[in-house]
């Protein structure tokens, strides 16, 4: 981290840090953009940038005449288009989740997966696979959630009011079952090589997005992701505790479990979309906050915005490292998101 | 010379390279085998397996099958049902129930902890074990599969049961079944096995590119060195393959495959799904074993078949 001149960051470390987090804000936002545009033009397939930016515009209704073939344009438009859009909404969203996480549970060591959530979700899904309904994919995985989270909220009102380590610890819990549950159910029925399918789920993979994924990301994204984005004050209030945060006049049993819903959902869908994907909602949040500070209402937007750019990058390297080959983008978040969970580690250690 | 020398030497003579001398030892995937005598109670795990004692006329010595992928084909189907162990590969416990002195596995993975039992373990119990080798893979493994190798299978099966003339006769029809195809030129191909997402294909080493090659249908990802792979659809679109070969699995039919490349936008525009030329196999005959040289004559017939 670049050292601020001592006297300047004493004299106004409020205006300062507005600044930088201004120019983070238009700074990500640009490079969100340039990474949509560019990420479309990187594929196992040999298409030129100009060929690839013809079909999209085409497509938008903005050129009337496209010379590029019906395949290269499918290739384009059904495939690498969703496919990076997806990967934007799932990379937003899981940064969102993580750092809604971190705050309402005080917790720098929260993310989507610590209520269980991915893993009810992946054994919806996993048994819908199995049952064939390959449709009904995303329901499965989104009931899976649900159920997930209902019984880790459940339990941990049944231990009494819910505080952050309750929850963590019912999530736990709910974690390890679900996780039984999926390996049961892979070990039941692994004829042939039907596990390949399942594994890549597991592990996390966006090979395969429709542009129905996509929709159904951003709309997620939108929808409960929306709200998320704009709770930054009222999560500012939860910083030092329950009862300062009451005392700011937040009704905080409600507004945890509201909030804590809204996540659950909101990874719910995205598991759905992309199977279970590590690290993303967990380091993100962390990162931005190197940057801009702990104030939350800085944090979300900022780690939607990074979280859309790195999981963007992380498939793209999924799906073009060892072309003609797919690799699950789980792998390629968690070889890069551990070592970057080490340096976070290390530097708490430092700080506290 | 008395007699009985001359007899013995006679018989000797007659059949030279035939019987079989046991102990038999050999190298399989990097596990030496001793036979001292020819197995008598088999325990066969994949359809691979069963169908090459069955090919061999071996039948009766096969105390147990599990995983098997598809129905026997009708030429070599048994008399009698064969014991089923297990629907997919038997724990150690159920197959040492069975009291196999040999167990025969089409992949090595049948002989892992949870499955059969190690083959060390097994060996320790006086059980002999053996991997198809068209399926070694960590030792043993074939660089770039040929029907070489699995007439070689067949030849080292009619060793260990000493039914080497069977085998030999067996080979002998094979190559010339084989000999009779004509490989065409100019096309393309993709051997599409199974998956959705992530199709997992045929690559350029094993079974896939061997029988591609005896059709003359150039494999797209014949440049990967591995036997099947997880390819990208996007790879696939980009070569536009001339022919798609599908593998009719009961978990992922053929019927599923179609229905899957016409519903997505970008595959329904391939040329091969456009025009409907696809080819069909069954998940048994698609490993390499013997009913591969069968299968890629059907294959030719298909391929025969269709309209360019």
């Amino acid at each position: 981290m670049v050292a601020a001149p001592l006297g300047l960051s004493a004299l106004a470390p409020a205006a300062l840090r507005r600044m930088r987090g201004r120019a983070a804000l238009a700074g990500l936002s640009a490079l969100l953009v340039v990474s949509i545009v560019v990420a479309v033009t990187i594929g196992p397939a040999q298409i030129s940038a100009g060929e690839v930016w013809t079909v999209i515009a085409h497509k938008l209704g903005l050129v009337a005449d496209s010379p590029v073939s019906r395949l290269r344009e499918g290739i384009v438009w059904e495939l690498r288009l969703p496919r990076v859009l997806a990967a934007a909404a799932v990379g937003a969203g899981l940064a969102i989740c993580g750092a809604v996480m971190q705050a309402l549970t005080r917790n720098p060591l929260a993310d989507p997966y610590l209520l269980g959530v991915s893993s009810g979700a992946a054994v919806g899904a996993v048994s819908m696979l199995l049952l064939g309904a390959t449709l009904l994919l995303p329901v499965g995985a989104f009931l899976g959630a649900l159920a997930a989270m209902a019984l880790t909220l459940g339990l941990a009102r049944a231990m009494g009011a819910i505080t952050a380590s309750r929850a963590i610890l019912a999530g736990l819990a709910v974690s390890a079952l679900a996780s039984a549950l999926t390996s049961l159910l892979i070990f039941w029925t692994a004829t042939g090589d039907s596990y390949r399918e399942i594994l890549s789920w597991l592990m996390g993979s966006l090979a395969g997005t429709r542009w129905t994924d996509a929709a159904l990301g951003w709309a997620a994204l939108a929808l409960i992701g929306g709200p998320l984005l704009t709770s930054g004050r009222v999560l500012d209030g939860f910083v030092f505790g329950d009862t300062a945060a009451r005392a700011l006049g937040i009704a905080v049993d409600r507004t945890r479990w509201l909030m804590l819903g809204g996540t659950a959902l909101l990874t719910g869908v995205l598991v759905a979309i992309s199977g279970a994907i590590g690290f993303v909602g967990l380091i993100l949040p962390h990162a931005v906050r190197l940057v801009c500070g702990g104030r939350n209402r800085d944090v979300l937007p900022l780690a939607a915005l990074a979280g859309a750019v790195f999981m963007i990058w992380a498939d793209t390297a999924a799906r073009t490292l060892f072309d003609p080959r797919e690799l699950p983008v789980g792998i390629v978040t968690a070889m890069l998101g551990a070592p970057a969970f080490f340096w976070v580690l290390m530097r708490n250690r430092r700080a506290t | 010379m008395t007699g009985w020398g001359f007899f013995l030497l006679s018989a000797t003579l007659a059949t030279p390279a035939l019987a079989t001398d046991y102990p038999l030892t050999i190298q399989n995937c990097g596990t030496e085998v001793t036979f001292s005598a020819p197995p008598q109670r088999v325990v066969t795990i994949k359809s691979t397996a069963t169908e090459m004692l069955l090919a061999l006329g071996l039948a009766d010595r096969i105390v147990g099958v599990g995983f098997q992928d598809g129905p026997v084909p009708p030429q070599w189907a048994p008399t009698i049902d064969l014991p089923v162990l297990a629907d997919r590969v038997p724990s150690q416990e159920v197959v040492l129930e069975a009291e196999p002195d040999f167990i025969y596995g089409g992949w090595e993975s049948a002989f892992a902890g949870d499955g059969a039992g190690t083959r060390d373990s097994l060996d320790a119990l006086g059980v002999a074990t053996y991997v198809a080798p068209t399926a070694c893979r960590a030792q043993g493994a074939p660089e770039k599969l040929s029907f070489e190798d699995v007439f070689a299978q067949i030849l080292e099966m009619g060793r260990i049961f000493d039914v080497e003339d069977r085998a030999a006769a067996l080979i002998a029809e094979q190559r010339a079944q084989l000999a009779a195809v004509e490989p065409i030129t100019g096309l393309t191909g993709v051997w599409y096995s199974s998956a959705t997402s992530v199709p997992y294909v045929g690559a350029g080493l094993g079974g896939p590119q061997m029988t591609m090659d005896a059709l003359g249908i150039a494999n797209i990802f014949a440049d990967v060195d591995d036997t099947w792979t997880s390819a990208s659809w996007e790879a696939i679109v980009d070569e536009d393959p001339d022919i798609i070969i599908l593998v009719d699995a009961q978990w992922n039919s053929v019927e599923q495959k179609i229905a899957l490349l016409n519903d997505n936008p970008a595959t329904a525009n391939l040329g091969a799904v456009r025009h409907n030329r696809y080819l069909t196999i069954p998940f048994p005959a698609a490993e390499p074993g013997i009913r591969s040289v069968q299968a890629t004559l059907d294959l030719a017939r298909q391929l025969a078949g269709l309209e360019f």
